[in-house]
């Protein structure tokens, strides 16, 4: 747990950030796996911190995302990403100390059983309607209705309890006879605020989501476990608090994408209204994670303000004020925001580069590389772009030219990460091995 | 031609289009003007989208005002007779394992809105069924479509598939975010496109 000094409120973002990434790469309490692995490790998240920190580095990192892959290679399958987390930590450790990458390379678990106790709606999943070759998929749809925003904007925490959960889980349903809190306050209200518990199917409710928490705490604490391990092996991580931008949060998750993309016409100050009271939730919530976790960078991936989502004023006007202010409010308190735009964020450049310098840390799928570094030179870490198409059906002739091409571009750049755009399910070990070394010839 | 109604939907006034619908209607106007009036307007956001003055959710609106006003004209359209040619077929879908849609349904839109006759199969759709379809058909171009980089492997079954079917002189084109030259020669697909209107000038050239 990262605590915060006395004067804490007296310091400059810069300050705070600091001491963060002090904490941070201190890995405080890490019991490592030998002196040389902590060497390895202290080496590595050094030299990590100061791309973040705009340093500059001794030699470029290198950061294949191929997490997938390396449980693929070992032959656990999408099933076994759902449902088998507890087979992820062999194959993942193999394949570390065998690839001996710069940074921690790990698979991300979804807890299936949980899914299943919840009745999950909103995403479907190997075992339940996919096959076993694939983990999970997002079903898009409307899970708030377009005359519901005024709901939501009122009480957004009272919308996510009462209207939206229900709709995401069926188990949840009786989520829906929830009180008003707020409203408790004679003993008189506290009575009638407990009456739902009373009731038999908020009662079968309430033991399910033990049941799912029961889960969820085997959950954590196999991934818990596993990235212990990877650390005390010398593989230290960027992994961190993840959140999503307040329009991506509302498009995504409530109004599925036909719907934001015609609120913009039909209902724009509902959207901007939406999206404005999203920004304190965020903030406060992504902070006090970090704090927890002793997180000093915070991720989230971008969505549908990429190129060609949206026109420029449509994105200046609805996508980035709030998305901005998120990052602002983070940064007031130290935090980094780590930005994955996946497809082309070309149109964006100029805009983003309006952040704070060492404020973020881009990381771009499609984006022309040339471009980002031209407007983000000194202001951003940046990381990326091999394209996942080159990673899975290229030959290594070709990956390798692609990533002396992006080597040349950052040369003496004070902060670049080597990385994939997209994830990677399907490479080859050889492909891997050269992005890996690349950057160490 | 209404001009006013044409303008309308360019301008993404949904109520003002939906207006000048009815009252075109009650004035007398043939629901076949009104759907020529349509076809103009979103000839117009194509080429704006090209250009990229126009964007996903300029092509989703104009969706959505020409399905209401379909509706309107809907009552009074069957009296008329359509007879209306077609471009072409296209088959389309979302390819095995992969059940993104949004993508899948712009293209299906524009397809259908710039006069090809589009047989949607759907999601998560095996490369049998699309062999069936176009056997079924007779079409001359498939249009797959896949979000993830699992749907690499799908799409080369599927394209596999319809060579082995005898169908060697039927059209592929993919599409997705995740697509690029070396998937499309991966996959042994004719050709690739970025977005709705690239598939739309790939069917034409294809036609």
């Amino acid at each position: 747990m990262f605590v915060k000094p006395d004067n804490w409120d007296q310091l400059s973002p810069e300050e705070k950030k600091k001491i963060r990434l002090d904490y941070w790469e201190s890995s405080e309490g890490l019991v490592f796996a030998s002196p040389e692995a902590e060497a390895r490790y202290r080496e590595r998240i050094h030299r990590l911190r100061n791309a973040i920190d705009l340093n500059g580095t001794d030699r470029i990192i290198s950061n294949p995302s191929v997490g997938s892959y390396a449980l693929r290679r070992a032959g656990l399958t999408g099933y076994d990403m759902v449902y088998n987390y507890d087979k992820f930590f062999d194959p993942i450790m193999e394949f570390n100390n065998e690839f001996q990458p710069d940074l921690a390379i790990n698979g991300f678990p979804y807890p299936g059983p949980v899914f299943d106790i919840l009745g999950l709606q909103t995403y479907v999943w190997s075992g339940q309607r996919l096959s076993e070759e694939y983990d999970i998929q997002a079903v898009e749809g409307e899970y708030m209705m377009a005359d519901e925003y005024a709901d939501f904007i009122m009480d957004p925490s009272g919308f996510w309890l009462k209207t939206y959960l229900p709709r995401m889980c069926s188990a949840l349903e009786p989520l829906r006879k929830m009180p008003d809190l707020p409203r408790i306050s004679e003993i008189v209200d506290l009575g009638g605020a407990l009456l739902p518990f009373g009731m038999p199917d908020v009662q079968e409710m309430l033991k399910k989501l033990m049941e799912a928490g029961n889960e969820a705490m085997r959950w954590i604490s196999t991934m818990g476990k596993l990235g212990g391990a990877l650390a005390a092996a010398g593989f230290p991580s960027l992994s961190s608090v993840f959140w999503k931008v307040p329009f991506d949060f509302l498009g995504d998750t409530l109004r599925g994408t036909k719907g934001i993309m015609t609120d913009m016409y039909r209902r724009p100050k509902d959207v901007l209204a939406a999206c404005e009271a999203y920004v304190p939730i965020l903030v406060s919530g992504i902070t006090k994670a970090c704090d927890a976790m002793g997180a000093p960078v915070a991720m989230a991936p971008l969505h549908k303000g990429a190129d060609g989502f949206m026109s420029q004023e449509q994105f200046e006007t609805f996508y980035w004020p709030t998305f901005k202010a998120v990052m602002l409010g983070l940064w007031e308190e130290g935090i980094v925001s780590f930005l994955f735009a996946e497809g082309g964020y070309n149109s964006r450049l100029e805009t983003i580069a309006e952040m704070p310098k060492g404020s973020t840390v881009w990381w771009f799928d499609q984006t022309d590389m040339r471009r980002a570094k031209e407007a983000l030179e000194g202001r951003a870490c940046i990381q990326g772009n091999v394209p996942a198409s080159l990673m899975t059906t290229g030959t290594v002739e070709q990956l390798r030219a692609y990533c002396e091409d992006l080597l040349e571009v950052f040369s003496g750049s004070a902060g670049f990460i080597l990385a994939n755009g997209a994830g990677v399910d399907k490479t080859t070990d050889e492909h891997v091995r050269t992005m890996i070394e690349i950057v160490r010839q | 031609m209404s001009e006013e109604l044409v303008k309308a939907i360019v301008e993404m006034r949904e109520q003002d289009a939906l207006q000048l619908t009815r009252d075109l209607l009650d004035g007398g106007s043939s629901p076949l003007d009104i759907l020529d009036d349509c076809r103009a307007a979103m000839e117009v956001v194509g080429r704006r989208f090209e250009t990229g003055e126009a964007f996903i959710p300029e092509l989703i609106l104009a969706g959505e005002m020409l399905k209401q006003i379909s509706e309107l004209i809907k009552p009074r359209l069957e009296a008329e007779t359509v007879g209306e040619e077609k471009l072409g077929t296209v088959v389309l879908g979302t390819v095995e394992g992969d059940i993104h849609d949004i993508a899948k349904d712009i293209v299906g839109f524009m397809l259908d809105i710039n006069g090809f006759k589009v047989i949607d199969l759907g999601v998560d759709v095996p490369p049998a069924r699309f062999v069936e379809a176009v056997r079924e058909s007779g079409a001359k171009i498939v249009a797959l479509s896949g979000f993830l980089t699992l749907a690499y492997d799908p799409m080369k079954a599927t394209v596999a598939a319809l060579k082995e079917a005898g169908f060697a002189d039927v059209k592929v084109m993919i599409g997705g975010g995740q697509i690029d030259d070396h998937i499309c020669e991966y996959t042994g697909a004719d050709a690739w496109g970025r977005d709705a209107m690239a598939a739309v000038n790939l069917a034409r050239q294809w036609s």
